[in-house]
């Protein structure tokens, strides 16, 4: 071989840019991949900020009303982290397979855990899109700085961060064994952990038979640490110490299901699916 | 001389029956090797079983002293593969798809390598087109460029030429060959064009049934099945195919 190369130690980081840089093109030039990260966040902080503020116009100053609207709009800002986080990192895989690309990535140098950095990598780029969208729809039309909640943001947004990602390997995992018809879980999984969650309320506002479900997920722990910040009680360390707990079992979890997947992929011939 | 491949005893089962049955495949440094048989022989399952893609139930591949899967993302920066039947994604044009790849491989400068390889198969003019623009024998080119432009020491194509135009064909095989000499690659190739494999391959393996039915240089192997040529070697064994499956109650 005379082709020159970049080291061993420079090679992963090399393919981990150029999947990223390959994922950034795909969405200049598909300009329909940007509602994701742009007419999604504004409709959902229309949505539930107007509703928030209908609410608040109900109650007096203090009153659950007004705390009311502090939690949706507080709430739409953290769902979208969590949410952009999964679909930017899943909709990268499917993306993959829509293209019918998987075959020539798999014969590649490029390892598995390259390409989800890769992938991630850029979506880290749209969840800011999307983020901000949010944050400077809440700001200009609700008033509502989410800024002034303070920098106990930063670590609950940062588990749901990592929370966003581990579904998206589960998500991987369901389309690696079951075909594109499980793409639908993309965009859907999260409608379902969504009320699970307790995005907008807390826990006690959930029927009895679903909070032991909801405890489980790491995304409950971490928006009930965002509402406290929101009531003014500064970080709860003990929800906080939960979302993080849960997020390492579940990541722990979604990334033992993708490599079993994986596993059966290779083993079961599944990637004739997509050539 | 050392081997670039050496896969023993690949078996693959899938639900439908045994694709792959005990097959053994070796590619020395620069040998020009074909892999033949009728359609379900099982070629493309050894394929990918060669490449680490599909997982094999039993057998060993080794790839230039890698075994997979522990080594498969080593050993893939000494393979290319290319085939016929897999599109440019359509949103890149040929040189970010190609610099992608080259970046892929570790290259340190794969947009001159890039170059390199689109002019060796004379489609410089493409490096800005779309995806999207090309036709399928463009396509097919820009994906042979793909495979090749890390020179790798095994080159991997699954009926490169299919559905191309015979001028298209040629430029290929012209390229494939040049490429060769000049490189010492050694090249593994499906095809179903057994005059196309005559030109190319110095020696061929044919499969039938998920098993390996000959193995010899092409004049050698039509002769040892009192045979012309391989076109008559392919037609003989799908007949016997044919006979068998009608037998068996596969085909009324």
């Amino acid at each position: 071989m005379s082709a020159a190369r970049v080291s061993e130690r420079q090679a992963p980081l090399l393919r981990i840019r150029a999947v990223a840089r390959r994922h950034a093109y795909t969405l200049w030039r598909s300009p329909h991949r940007l509602f994701d990260v742009t007419v999604w966040p504004l409709v959902d902080t229309v949505l539930f900020g107007s509703i928030g503020i209908f609410f608040a116009s109900q109650g007096g100053p203090g009153s659950g009303a007004q705390a009311a609207a502090g939690y949706l709009l507080a709430g739409i800002v953290l769902w979208h982290v969590v949410y952009q986080a999964q679909i930017a990192v899943a909709t990268g895989f499917l993306e993959e397979t829509w293209s019918r690309n998987l075959l020539s990535f798999m014969v590649t140098p490029l390892r598995e855990i390259e390409f989800v950095a890769g992938v991630a990598l850029f979506g880290l780029i749209k969840l800011v899109l999307g983020v901000g969208v949010v944050v400077l729809t809440a700001l200009v039309f609700y008033s509502f700085d989410v800024t002034s909640l303070g920098l106990g943001l930063v670590p609950i947004a940062a588990v749901l961060l990592v929370a966003g990602w581990a579904v998206s390997l589960f998500v991987m995992g369901l389309v690696l064994r079951f075909g594109n018809g499980a793409e639908a879980f993309a965009w859907g999984i999260f409608f379902v952990v969504m009320p699970l969650s307790g995005v907008f309320y807390p826990l006690s506002a959930l029927p009895v038979f679903l909070r032991p479900v909801s405890v489980l997920l790491p995304t409950t722990h971490a928006f009930a640490a965002g509402r406290a910040l929101v009531d003014g009680r500064g970080m709860d360390w003990g929800a906080l110490g939960l979302a993080t707990a849960t997020t390492v079992v579940v990541s722990a979890a979604a990334l033992a299901f993708l490599v079993w997947m994986l596993r059966l992929f290779r083993r079961r011939g599944y990637i004739t699916r997509y050539t | 001389m050392t081997h670039v491949l050496d896969a023993r005893g690949l078996v693959k089962e899938y639900r439908r029956g045994r694709a792959v049955d005990h097959v053994d495949l070796a590619v020395r440094e620069g040998e020009r090797v074909a892999l033949l048989g009728a359609n379900g022989a099982g070629k493309t399952t050894t394929l990918l079983m060669c490449l680490g893609v599909v997982e094999p139930d039993a057998g060993t591949v080794v790839i230039c002293g890698h075994r997979l899967p522990k080594g498969r993302s080593a050993a893939m920066t000494h393979v290319g593969f290319a085939a016929g039947y897999l599109p440019l994604p359509e949103r890149l044009r040929v040189r970010e798809y190609l610099r992608m790849y080259g970046q892929l491989y570790g290259l340190a400068d794969p947009e001159a390598l890039a170059a390199k390889g689109l002019e060796r198969f004379g489609i410089g003019h493409l490096d800005v087109a779309m995806g999207t623009e090309l036709s399928s024998g463009q396509k097919t080119l820009v994906g042979i460029v793909k495979a090749t432009m890390h020179d790798p020491e095994l080159l991997v194509l699954d009926e490169p030429t299919a559905s191309l135009d015979p001028d298209v064909a040629l430029r290929v095989r012209t390229g494939l060959a040049r490429l060769c000499d000049e490189e010492g690659t050694a090249l593994l190739v499906t095809s179903h064009n057994m005059l196309e494999v005559e030109r190319i391959a110095e020696r061929v393996v044919f499969l039938a049934g998920g098993r390996v039915v000959a193995d010899g240089r092409p004049a050698e192997v039509a002769a040892g099945f009192g045979q012309g040529d391989l076109e008559e070697v392919f037609l003989h064994l799908a007949r016997e195919r044919e006979a068998r499956e009608h037998q068996e109650g596969v085909h009324p």
